[in-house]
Protein backbone atom coordinates (compact mmCIF):
# COMPACT_ATOMS: atom_id res chain seq x y z
CA UNK A 1 0.00 0.00 0.00
CA UNK A 2 1.28 3.74 -0.87
CA UNK A 3 -0.10 7.18 -0.42
CA UNK A 4 -1.78 6.29 -3.82
CA UNK A 5 -4.45 4.29 -2.42
CA UNK A 6 -5.99 7.51 -1.38
CA UNK A 7 -6.63 8.02 -5.50
CA UNK A 8 -6.98 4.26 -6.46
CA UNK A 9 -8.44 2.07 -3.63
CA UNK A 10 -8.29 -0.99 -5.08
CA UNK A 11 -8.29 -3.51 -2.42
CA UNK A 12 -5.75 -6.18 -2.67
CA UNK A 13 -4.94 -8.44 0.05
CA UNK A 14 -1.32 -8.49 1.16
CA UNK A 15 -1.22 -11.07 3.32
CA UNK A 16 1.83 -11.32 5.15
CA UNK A 17 4.05 -8.92 3.28
CA UNK A 18 4.08 -5.89 5.11
CA UNK A 19 4.81 -7.77 8.76
CA UNK A 20 7.36 -9.95 6.57
CA UNK A 21 9.00 -6.53 5.60
CA UNK A 22 8.54 -4.95 9.15
CA UNK A 23 10.07 -8.05 10.96
CA UNK A 24 13.14 -7.81 8.12
CA UNK A 25 13.60 -4.05 8.90
CA UNK A 26 16.46 -3.36 11.49
CA UNK A 27 15.24 0.10 11.95
CA UNK A 28 11.87 -1.59 13.55
CA UNK A 29 13.50 -3.44 16.17
CA UNK A 30 15.97 -0.60 16.81
CA UNK A 31 12.68 1.70 17.51
CA UNK A 32 11.58 -0.92 20.07
CA UNK A 33 14.68 -1.42 21.61
CA UNK A 34 15.44 2.27 22.30
CA UNK A 35 11.54 2.62 23.33
CA UNK A 36 11.58 0.10 25.53
CA UNK A 37 14.88 0.99 27.75
CA UNK A 38 13.34 4.33 27.46
CA UNK A 39 10.39 3.59 29.03
CA UNK A 40 11.99 1.72 31.56
CA UNK A 41 14.93 4.00 32.79
CA UNK A 42 12.21 6.62 32.99
CA UNK A 43 9.93 4.55 34.28
CA UNK A 44 12.15 3.80 37.60
CA UNK A 45 13.73 7.13 37.92
CA UNK A 46 10.22 8.99 38.18
CA UNK A 47 8.62 6.08 40.38
CA UNK A 48 11.74 7.00 43.33
CA UNK A 49 11.55 10.74 42.03
CA UNK A 50 8.24 10.94 42.45
CA UNK A 51 7.86 8.89 45.67
CA UNK A 52 11.05 11.14 47.48
CA UNK A 53 9.09 14.10 46.53
CA UNK A 54 5.85 13.03 47.93
CA UNK A 55 7.64 11.79 51.31
CA UNK A 56 9.42 15.17 51.65
CA UNK A 57 5.81 16.77 50.73
CA UNK A 58 3.92 14.91 53.81
CA UNK A 59 4.91 17.16 56.44
CA UNK A 60 4.01 20.05 58.28
CA UNK A 61 5.11 22.26 55.35
CA UNK A 62 4.76 26.11 55.11
CA UNK A 63 2.71 27.58 51.82
CA UNK A 64 1.79 23.62 51.28
CA UNK A 65 -1.57 24.42 49.18
CA UNK A 66 1.26 27.01 46.85
CA UNK A 67 3.73 24.86 46.97
CA UNK A 68 1.57 21.66 45.47
CA UNK A 69 -0.21 23.60 43.09
CA UNK A 70 3.17 24.96 41.63
CA UNK A 71 4.56 21.31 41.47
CA UNK A 72 1.56 20.40 39.63
CA UNK A 73 1.85 22.85 36.63
CA UNK A 74 3.82 20.73 34.33
CA UNK A 75 1.00 18.02 34.18
CA UNK A 76 -1.18 20.62 32.91
CA UNK A 77 0.95 21.40 29.69
CA UNK A 78 0.79 20.20 26.78
CA UNK A 79 3.77 18.00 26.00
CA UNK A 80 4.32 19.21 22.65
CA UNK A 81 4.48 22.79 24.07
CA UNK A 82 6.80 21.77 26.75
CA UNK A 83 8.48 20.38 23.52
CA UNK A 84 9.00 23.93 22.39
CA UNK A 85 9.94 25.59 25.77
CA UNK A 86 12.79 22.96 25.93
CA UNK A 87 13.91 24.00 22.60
CA UNK A 88 13.66 27.43 23.71
CA UNK A 89 15.86 26.54 26.95
CA UNK A 90 18.00 24.93 25.63
CA UNK A 91 19.16 26.77 22.36
CA UNK A 92 22.54 27.90 22.11
CA UNK A 93 22.16 31.11 21.72
CA UNK A 94 19.20 32.14 23.97
CA UNK A 95 18.56 29.30 26.29
CA UNK A 96 18.90 29.52 29.88
CA UNK A 97 20.70 26.13 30.13
CA UNK A 98 23.67 26.77 28.14
CA UNK A 99 23.92 30.04 29.32
CA UNK A 100 24.02 28.82 33.12
CA UNK A 101 26.61 25.91 32.01
CA UNK A 102 28.85 28.56 30.22
CA UNK A 103 28.70 30.94 33.65
CA UNK A 104 31.09 28.30 34.87
CA UNK A 105 33.18 28.12 31.65
CA UNK A 106 31.35 24.16 31.00
CA UNK A 107 30.80 23.91 26.94
CA UNK A 108 28.03 21.61 27.04
CA UNK A 109 26.30 20.41 23.56
CA UNK A 110 23.08 18.57 25.01
CA UNK A 111 21.67 17.34 21.69
CA UNK A 112 25.40 15.38 21.16
CA UNK A 113 25.13 11.46 20.53
CA UNK A 114 26.23 10.99 23.69
CA UNK A 115 24.43 13.23 25.84
CA UNK A 116 20.97 13.26 24.04
CA UNK A 117 19.54 9.94 26.19
CA UNK A 118 20.34 11.73 29.64
CA UNK A 119 18.70 14.86 28.12
CA UNK A 120 15.08 13.30 27.31
CA UNK A 121 14.75 11.02 30.27
CA UNK A 122 15.55 14.59 32.59
CA UNK A 123 12.92 15.99 30.47
CA UNK A 124 10.40 13.24 30.88
CA UNK A 125 11.03 13.61 33.90
CA UNK A 126 10.24 17.41 33.83
CA UNK A 127 7.39 16.50 33.03
CA UNK A 128 6.04 13.52 34.79
CA UNK A 129 7.62 13.16 38.32
CA UNK A 130 4.84 15.56 39.11
CA UNK A 131 2.15 12.81 37.99
CA UNK A 132 4.06 9.70 39.88
CA UNK A 133 4.01 12.62 42.62
CA UNK A 134 0.73 13.26 42.60
CA UNK A 135 -0.46 10.04 42.55
CA UNK A 136 1.96 8.88 46.03
CA UNK A 137 0.47 12.08 47.70
CA UNK A 138 -2.78 10.88 47.44
CA UNK A 139 -2.11 7.56 48.77
CA UNK A 140 -0.32 9.01 51.72
CA UNK A 141 -2.74 10.74 52.62
CA UNK A 142 -4.44 7.31 53.61
CA UNK A 143 -1.92 6.38 55.63
CA UNK A 144 -2.98 7.38 59.24
CA UNK A 145 -0.74 9.11 61.66
CA UNK A 146 -1.29 6.67 64.12
CA UNK A 147 1.24 4.18 62.78
CA UNK A 148 3.64 6.71 62.55
CA UNK A 149 3.42 7.32 66.04
CA UNK A 150 3.03 3.70 66.96
CA UNK A 151 6.93 3.08 64.90
CA UNK A 152 8.12 6.04 66.74
CA UNK A 153 7.29 5.23 70.06
CA UNK A 154 8.29 1.49 69.32
CA UNK A 155 11.92 3.36 68.70
CA UNK A 156 12.00 2.90 64.43
CA UNK A 157 13.85 5.56 62.47
CA UNK A 158 12.06 7.34 59.87
CA UNK A 159 13.92 5.55 57.29
CA UNK A 160 12.90 2.13 59.02
CA UNK A 161 9.05 3.34 58.94
CA UNK A 162 9.36 4.10 55.48
CA UNK A 163 10.76 0.64 54.09
CA UNK A 164 8.62 -1.71 56.95
CA UNK A 165 5.47 0.47 56.86
CA UNK A 166 4.72 3.23 54.26
CA UNK A 167 6.28 1.07 50.95
CA UNK A 168 4.15 -2.01 52.10
CA UNK A 169 0.95 -0.03 52.15
CA UNK A 170 1.73 1.78 49.02
CA UNK A 171 2.13 -1.24 47.19
CA UNK A 172 -1.10 -0.93 45.14
CA UNK A 173 -0.21 2.71 44.06
CA UNK A 174 3.48 1.70 43.59
CA UNK A 175 2.21 -0.92 40.63
CA UNK A 176 -0.20 1.86 39.24
CA UNK A 177 2.37 4.33 39.18
CA UNK A 178 4.74 1.85 37.11
CA UNK A 179 1.91 0.71 35.10
CA UNK A 180 0.79 3.96 33.70
CA UNK A 181 4.07 5.66 33.81
CA UNK A 182 5.16 2.27 31.72
CA UNK A 183 2.26 2.44 29.03
CA UNK A 184 2.48 5.92 28.78
CA UNK A 185 6.36 5.80 28.52
CA UNK A 186 5.88 3.53 25.50
CA UNK A 187 3.59 5.92 23.43
CA UNK A 188 5.86 8.75 23.86
CA UNK A 189 5.90 10.55 20.71
CA UNK A 190 5.32 14.37 20.84
CA UNK A 191 8.05 15.41 22.68
CA UNK A 192 11.06 13.52 21.46
CA UNK A 193 9.31 13.88 17.74
CA UNK A 194 9.64 17.91 18.25
CA UNK A 195 13.01 17.77 20.14
CA UNK A 196 15.19 15.30 17.93
CA UNK A 197 12.89 13.94 15.03
CA UNK A 198 14.36 10.30 15.95
CA UNK A 199 18.08 11.66 15.09
CA UNK A 200 21.04 11.91 15.22
CA UNK A 201 20.12 8.94 13.03
CA UNK A 202 17.55 6.85 14.31
CA UNK A 203 19.25 6.78 17.66
CA UNK A 204 16.40 8.06 19.48
CA UNK A 205 13.42 7.17 17.03
CA UNK A 206 10.66 5.60 19.41
CA UNK A 207 8.48 2.87 17.62
CA UNK A 208 5.59 6.04 17.37
CA UNK A 209 7.77 7.94 15.02
CA UNK A 210 8.84 4.74 13.27
CA UNK A 211 5.01 4.51 12.53
CA UNK A 212 5.02 8.30 11.66
CA UNK A 213 7.88 8.09 9.69
CA UNK A 214 6.88 4.96 7.76
CA UNK A 215 3.44 6.09 6.90
CA UNK A 216 4.21 9.74 6.26
CA UNK A 217 7.69 10.38 5.22
CA UNK A 218 7.78 7.04 3.13
CA UNK A 219 3.86 6.70 2.34
CA UNK A 220 4.52 2.89 3.30
CA UNK A 221 0.95 2.70 5.20
CA UNK A 222 0.91 -1.04 5.13
CA UNK A 223 4.06 -1.25 6.86
CA UNK A 224 2.90 1.02 9.49
CA UNK A 225 -0.28 -0.43 10.26
CA UNK A 226 1.79 -3.61 10.80
CA UNK A 227 4.22 -1.94 13.01
CA UNK A 228 0.40 -0.86 14.86
CA UNK A 229 -0.95 -4.26 14.84
CA UNK A 230 2.91 -4.82 16.64
CA UNK A 231 3.10 -2.47 19.41
CA UNK A 232 -0.53 -3.26 20.53
CA UNK A 233 -0.09 -7.36 20.38
CA UNK A 234 3.36 -6.21 22.63
CA UNK A 235 0.86 -4.10 25.11
CA UNK A 236 -1.71 -6.45 25.00
CA UNK A 237 -0.24 -8.33 28.18
CA UNK A 238 -0.61 -4.96 30.29
CA UNK A 239 -4.11 -5.32 29.71
CA UNK A 240 -5.61 -7.81 32.37
CA UNK A 241 -3.61 -6.15 35.08
CA UNK A 242 -4.86 -2.45 33.52
CA UNK A 243 -7.96 -3.82 33.94
CA UNK A 244 -7.62 -4.82 37.28
CA UNK A 245 -5.58 -2.10 39.07
CA UNK A 246 -7.62 0.39 37.47
CA UNK A 247 -10.75 -0.08 37.94
CA UNK A 248 -10.55 -0.83 41.38
CA UNK A 249 -8.61 2.42 41.81
CA UNK A 250 -11.01 5.00 39.86
CA UNK A 251 -13.40 3.64 42.17
CA UNK A 252 -12.40 4.88 45.15
CA UNK B 1 2.79 12.01 58.41
CA UNK B 2 1.41 15.85 59.69
CA UNK B 3 4.41 16.97 63.33
CA UNK B 4 3.19 19.89 64.54
CA UNK B 5 6.07 21.39 63.63
CA UNK B 6 6.85 23.21 60.90
CA UNK B 7 9.28 21.95 58.02
CA UNK B 8 11.23 24.91 56.94
CA UNK B 9 13.91 22.63 55.43
CA UNK B 10 11.23 20.91 53.64
CA UNK B 11 9.75 24.47 52.11
CA UNK B 12 13.32 25.07 50.76
CA UNK B 13 13.93 21.63 49.20
CA UNK B 14 10.39 21.44 47.53
CA UNK B 15 10.51 25.25 46.38
CA UNK B 16 13.59 24.53 44.82
CA UNK B 17 12.63 21.18 43.07
CA UNK B 18 9.18 23.55 41.81
CA UNK B 19 11.25 26.18 40.60
CA UNK B 20 13.23 23.18 38.09
CA UNK B 21 10.28 21.76 37.26
CA UNK B 22 8.92 25.20 36.23
CA UNK B 23 11.91 26.23 34.90
CA UNK B 24 10.93 25.53 30.78
CA UNK B 25 7.40 27.89 31.59
CA UNK B 26 9.95 30.63 33.42
CA UNK B 27 11.94 30.37 30.91
CA UNK B 28 9.30 31.13 28.16
CA UNK B 29 8.12 33.57 30.27
CA UNK B 30 10.92 35.47 30.69
CA UNK B 31 11.88 35.84 26.99
CA UNK B 32 8.25 36.69 26.39
CA UNK B 33 9.12 39.80 28.47
CA UNK B 34 12.07 40.75 27.95
CA UNK B 35 12.98 43.12 24.98
CA UNK B 36 14.69 42.26 21.70
CA UNK B 37 17.65 43.62 22.73
CA UNK B 38 17.66 41.68 25.93
CA UNK B 39 17.51 38.36 24.48
CA UNK B 40 20.04 39.58 21.28
CA UNK B 41 22.18 40.37 24.02
CA UNK B 42 22.20 37.43 25.89
CA UNK B 43 19.80 34.19 27.43
CA UNK B 44 20.56 36.04 30.75
CA UNK B 45 20.24 39.14 29.97
CA UNK B 46 17.53 41.30 31.60
CA UNK B 47 15.82 44.45 30.41
CA UNK B 48 11.54 44.80 31.01
CA UNK B 49 9.70 44.83 27.65
CA UNK B 50 7.12 47.05 28.90
CA UNK B 51 4.79 47.29 25.49
CA UNK B 52 4.38 43.81 25.84
CA UNK B 53 5.45 43.87 21.94
CA UNK B 54 6.10 40.31 22.17
CA UNK B 55 2.62 39.20 23.07
CA UNK B 56 1.05 42.11 21.20
CA UNK B 57 2.86 40.35 17.90
CA UNK B 58 1.53 36.59 19.05
CA UNK B 59 -2.02 38.40 19.44
CA UNK B 60 -2.07 39.28 15.67
CA UNK B 61 0.03 42.50 14.90
CA UNK B 62 2.87 40.83 13.42
CA UNK B 63 0.24 38.78 11.52
CA UNK B 64 1.16 35.16 12.25
CA UNK B 65 -1.58 32.55 12.42
CA UNK B 66 -1.25 32.19 15.68
CA UNK B 67 -4.64 33.90 16.99
CA UNK B 68 -6.51 31.33 14.48
CA UNK B 69 -4.40 28.42 15.71
CA UNK B 70 -5.43 29.05 18.90
CA UNK B 71 -9.51 29.93 17.96
CA UNK B 72 -9.12 26.47 16.54
CA UNK B 73 -7.89 25.06 20.19
CA UNK B 74 -10.51 26.58 21.64
CA UNK B 75 -13.35 24.99 19.45
CA UNK B 76 -11.81 21.68 19.15
CA UNK B 77 -11.38 21.28 22.64
CA UNK B 78 -15.03 22.78 23.93
CA UNK B 79 -16.42 20.53 20.98
CA UNK B 80 -14.77 17.64 22.22
CA UNK B 81 -16.02 18.04 26.06
CA UNK B 82 -19.79 18.30 25.15
CA UNK B 83 -19.81 15.16 22.23
CA UNK B 84 -18.22 13.26 24.95
CA UNK B 85 -20.59 14.29 28.02
CA UNK B 86 -23.55 14.02 25.14
CA UNK B 87 -22.32 10.56 24.10
CA UNK B 88 -20.85 8.97 27.46
CA UNK B 89 -23.41 10.26 30.08
CA UNK B 90 -26.41 8.59 28.70
CA UNK B 91 -24.03 5.47 28.02
CA UNK B 92 -23.12 5.55 30.94
CA UNK B 93 -26.51 5.41 32.56
CA UNK B 94 -27.64 2.42 30.16
CA UNK B 95 -25.16 0.36 31.61
CA UNK B 96 -25.22 1.31 35.46
CA UNK B 97 -29.11 2.46 35.82
CA UNK B 98 -30.77 0.66 32.32
CA UNK B 99 -28.67 -3.19 32.79
CA UNK B 100 -27.09 -2.62 29.60
CA UNK B 101 -24.14 -4.52 28.95
CA UNK B 102 -23.10 -4.56 32.40
CA UNK B 103 -19.81 -4.49 34.20
CA UNK B 104 -17.72 -6.00 31.26
CA UNK B 105 -18.75 -3.43 29.34
CA UNK B 106 -16.93 -1.02 31.62
CA UNK B 107 -13.93 -3.83 31.59
CA UNK B 108 -13.43 -3.34 28.26
CA UNK B 109 -13.38 0.17 28.16
CA UNK B 110 -10.63 0.06 30.52
CA UNK B 111 -8.95 -2.33 28.65
CA UNK B 112 -8.91 -0.38 25.72
CA UNK B 113 -7.39 2.50 27.22
CA UNK B 114 -4.09 -0.23 27.05
CA UNK B 115 -4.25 0.94 22.65
CA UNK B 116 -2.32 3.84 21.82
CA UNK B 117 -3.39 6.64 19.78
CA UNK B 118 -0.42 5.95 17.37
CA UNK B 119 -2.34 2.77 16.60
CA UNK B 120 -4.87 4.86 15.23
CA UNK B 121 -3.20 7.08 12.86
CA UNK B 122 -2.85 5.13 9.93
CA UNK B 123 -6.76 4.65 9.90
CA UNK B 124 -7.84 7.48 10.44
CA UNK B 125 -5.92 9.09 8.11
CA UNK B 126 -6.85 7.02 5.82
CA UNK B 127 -10.93 6.94 6.63
CA UNK B 128 -10.72 10.48 7.20
CA UNK B 129 -9.47 11.49 3.69
CA UNK B 130 -12.32 9.56 2.32
CA UNK B 131 -14.71 11.31 4.41
CA UNK B 132 -12.72 14.59 2.69
CA UNK B 133 -12.95 15.73 6.37
CA UNK B 134 -8.98 16.29 6.69
CA UNK B 135 -8.17 19.22 8.23
CA UNK B 136 -11.35 20.58 9.40
CA UNK B 137 -12.14 21.20 13.28
CA UNK B 138 -15.23 18.67 12.78
CA UNK B 139 -12.49 15.50 12.53
CA UNK B 140 -10.00 16.78 15.43
CA UNK B 141 -13.64 16.61 17.97
CA UNK B 142 -14.18 13.47 16.42
CA UNK B 143 -11.47 11.76 16.91
CA UNK B 144 -10.38 13.59 20.72
CA UNK B 145 -14.36 12.58 21.21
CA UNK B 146 -13.10 8.64 20.41
CA UNK B 147 -10.27 8.92 22.38
CA UNK B 148 -11.87 10.72 25.48
CA UNK B 149 -15.09 8.96 25.29
CA UNK B 150 -14.02 5.61 28.04
CA UNK B 151 -12.42 7.78 30.27
CA UNK B 152 -15.72 9.64 30.43
CA UNK B 153 -17.98 6.66 30.48
CA UNK B 154 -15.67 5.10 33.66
CA UNK B 155 -16.14 8.44 35.36
CA UNK B 156 -19.66 8.98 35.12
CA UNK B 157 -20.43 5.05 35.98
CA UNK B 158 -18.64 5.49 39.23
CA UNK B 159 -20.45 8.82 39.74
CA UNK B 160 -23.75 7.10 38.78
CA UNK B 161 -23.07 3.67 41.13
CA UNK B 162 -22.41 6.23 43.97
CA UNK B 163 -26.28 8.11 43.88
CA UNK B 164 -28.94 6.66 45.82
CA UNK B 165 -31.30 5.56 42.87
CA UNK B 166 -34.56 5.67 45.38
CA UNK B 167 -35.03 9.37 43.89
CA UNK B 168 -35.38 8.10 40.33
CA UNK B 169 -37.40 5.12 41.28
CA UNK B 170 -40.16 7.64 43.06
CA UNK B 171 -40.10 9.38 39.64
CA UNK B 172 -40.73 6.38 37.53
CA UNK B 173 -43.57 5.63 39.99
CA UNK B 174 -44.78 9.26 39.08
CA UNK B 175 -44.55 8.36 35.43
CA UNK B 176 -41.13 10.26 34.12
CA UNK B 177 -39.40 8.66 31.25
CA UNK B 178 -35.97 7.82 31.27
CA UNK B 179 -35.12 10.58 29.80
CA UNK B 180 -36.57 12.81 32.00
CA UNK B 181 -35.50 11.00 34.83
CA UNK B 182 -31.96 11.50 32.93
CA UNK B 183 -32.77 15.46 32.43
CA UNK B 184 -34.76 16.17 35.92
CA UNK B 185 -32.74 13.95 38.58
CA UNK B 186 -29.38 12.75 37.30
CA UNK B 187 -27.67 15.40 35.66
CA UNK B 188 -28.24 17.90 38.42
CA UNK B 189 -27.10 15.38 40.78
CA UNK B 190 -23.80 14.42 38.59
CA UNK B 191 -22.26 18.03 38.84
CA UNK B 192 -18.50 16.93 39.95
CA UNK B 193 -18.48 14.23 37.89
CA UNK B 194 -19.33 16.29 34.76
CA UNK B 195 -16.54 19.36 35.72
CA UNK B 196 -14.14 16.26 36.47
CA UNK B 197 -15.15 14.86 32.73
CA UNK B 198 -15.05 18.52 31.35
CA UNK B 199 -12.11 19.86 32.79
CA UNK B 200 -9.68 16.26 31.76
CA UNK B 201 -11.17 16.19 28.26
CA UNK B 202 -10.37 19.62 28.09
CA UNK B 203 -7.24 19.34 29.21
CA UNK B 204 -6.70 16.02 26.63
CA UNK B 205 -7.99 17.36 23.82
CA UNK B 206 -6.02 20.54 24.24
CA UNK B 207 -3.06 18.83 24.41
CA UNK B 208 -3.21 16.14 21.27
CA UNK B 209 -0.08 16.97 19.13
CA UNK B 210 -0.45 13.46 16.79
CA UNK B 211 -3.77 13.80 15.87
CA UNK B 212 -3.26 17.07 14.81
CA UNK B 213 -0.45 16.79 13.00
CA UNK B 214 -1.38 14.14 10.06
CA UNK B 215 -5.37 15.50 10.12
CA UNK B 216 -4.73 19.36 9.95
CA UNK B 217 -2.66 21.34 7.22
CA UNK B 218 -3.70 25.11 7.75
CA UNK B 219 -7.05 25.66 7.89
CA UNK B 220 -7.69 23.52 11.65
CA UNK B 221 -4.40 23.70 13.06
CA UNK B 222 -4.20 24.05 16.55
CA UNK B 223 -1.94 25.85 19.08
CA UNK B 224 0.28 22.68 19.51
CA UNK B 225 1.13 21.82 15.78
CA UNK B 226 1.31 25.93 15.10
CA UNK B 227 3.81 26.21 18.28
CA UNK B 228 5.88 23.42 16.82
CA UNK B 229 6.11 24.72 13.38
CA UNK B 230 6.63 28.30 14.72
CA UNK B 231 9.30 27.08 16.17
CA UNK B 232 10.83 25.65 13.37
CA UNK B 233 9.89 28.52 11.31
CA UNK B 234 10.42 31.64 12.12
CA UNK B 235 13.58 30.28 14.10
CA UNK B 236 14.79 33.79 15.50
CA UNK B 237 11.67 35.74 16.84
CA UNK B 238 12.26 34.23 20.17
CA UNK B 239 10.55 37.18 21.88
CA UNK B 240 6.98 36.26 19.89
CA UNK B 241 7.55 32.36 19.64
CA UNK B 242 7.78 32.43 23.73
CA UNK B 243 4.57 34.60 23.96
CA UNK B 244 2.95 32.23 21.96
CA UNK B 245 4.01 29.23 23.69
CA UNK B 246 3.54 31.05 27.18
CA UNK B 247 -0.83 32.34 25.64
CA UNK B 248 -1.43 28.67 24.62
CA UNK B 249 -0.82 27.03 27.79
CA UNK B 250 -2.85 29.54 29.49
CA UNK B 251 -6.09 27.91 28.83
CA UNK B 252 -5.09 24.45 30.45
CA UNK B 253 -3.61 26.14 33.46
CA UNK B 254 -6.65 28.39 34.08
CA UNK B 255 -8.94 25.65 34.51
CA UNK B 256 -6.14 23.65 36.44
CA UNK B 257 -6.56 26.79 38.73
CA UNK B 258 -10.23 26.87 38.91
CA UNK B 259 -10.90 23.28 39.13
CA UNK B 260 -7.90 21.73 40.87
CA UNK B 261 -10.05 19.73 42.81
CA UNK B 262 -11.34 17.95 40.13
CA UNK B 263 -8.47 17.54 38.26
CA UNK B 264 -6.08 16.36 40.81
CA UNK B 265 -8.78 13.74 41.77
CA UNK B 266 -8.88 12.48 38.19
CA UNK B 267 -5.78 12.16 37.52
CA UNK B 268 -4.86 10.80 41.07
CA UNK B 269 -7.20 8.25 40.04
CA UNK B 270 -5.54 7.20 37.04
CA UNK B 271 -6.43 9.04 34.12
CA UNK B 272 -4.25 9.56 31.10
CA UNK B 273 -4.66 10.46 28.01
CA UNK B 274 -4.89 7.59 25.36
Amino acid sequence: MSRDLLSDPVVELAGLDNYVALVSDPDFWESIGFTLKFAIIATSIQLVLGFALALVFDRNVPGKKYLFSAVLIPIMIAPSLMAVMYRLLLNESIGVVPAFFGLFGLQVSLFSPDAIFSLLIVLDCIQFVPFTFLLFYSSLQNVPDELYEAASIDGSSYFETIRRIVIPILKPAIVVVVLLRFLEGIRNFDVIYILTGGGPGTSTQTVGIFIYKTAFAQGNFGMAAAASVVLVLLLAPFTPWVIKRLSTSEQQ
Amino acid sequence: MNSSKKSWLAFAVILVIAFLLNLPLIGALFNALRTDNAIASGALVWEFDSGFSHFQNAMGAAGYDFPSFFVNSVLISLGTVSLVTLVSLPAAYAVVRLGFGGPWILRLAVGLRVIPAIFFLVPFYIMFSFAGLIDTVWVLILVNGFTNTTLALLIFSNALAELPIDMEEAASVDGASVFQRLRLIVIPLLGPAMVAVGVLTFLFTWSDYLFAVILTSSEATPVTVGAANFVTSYGVRWGDISAAVVLSVLPPLLFAVFAQRFLVKGLAAGAVKG
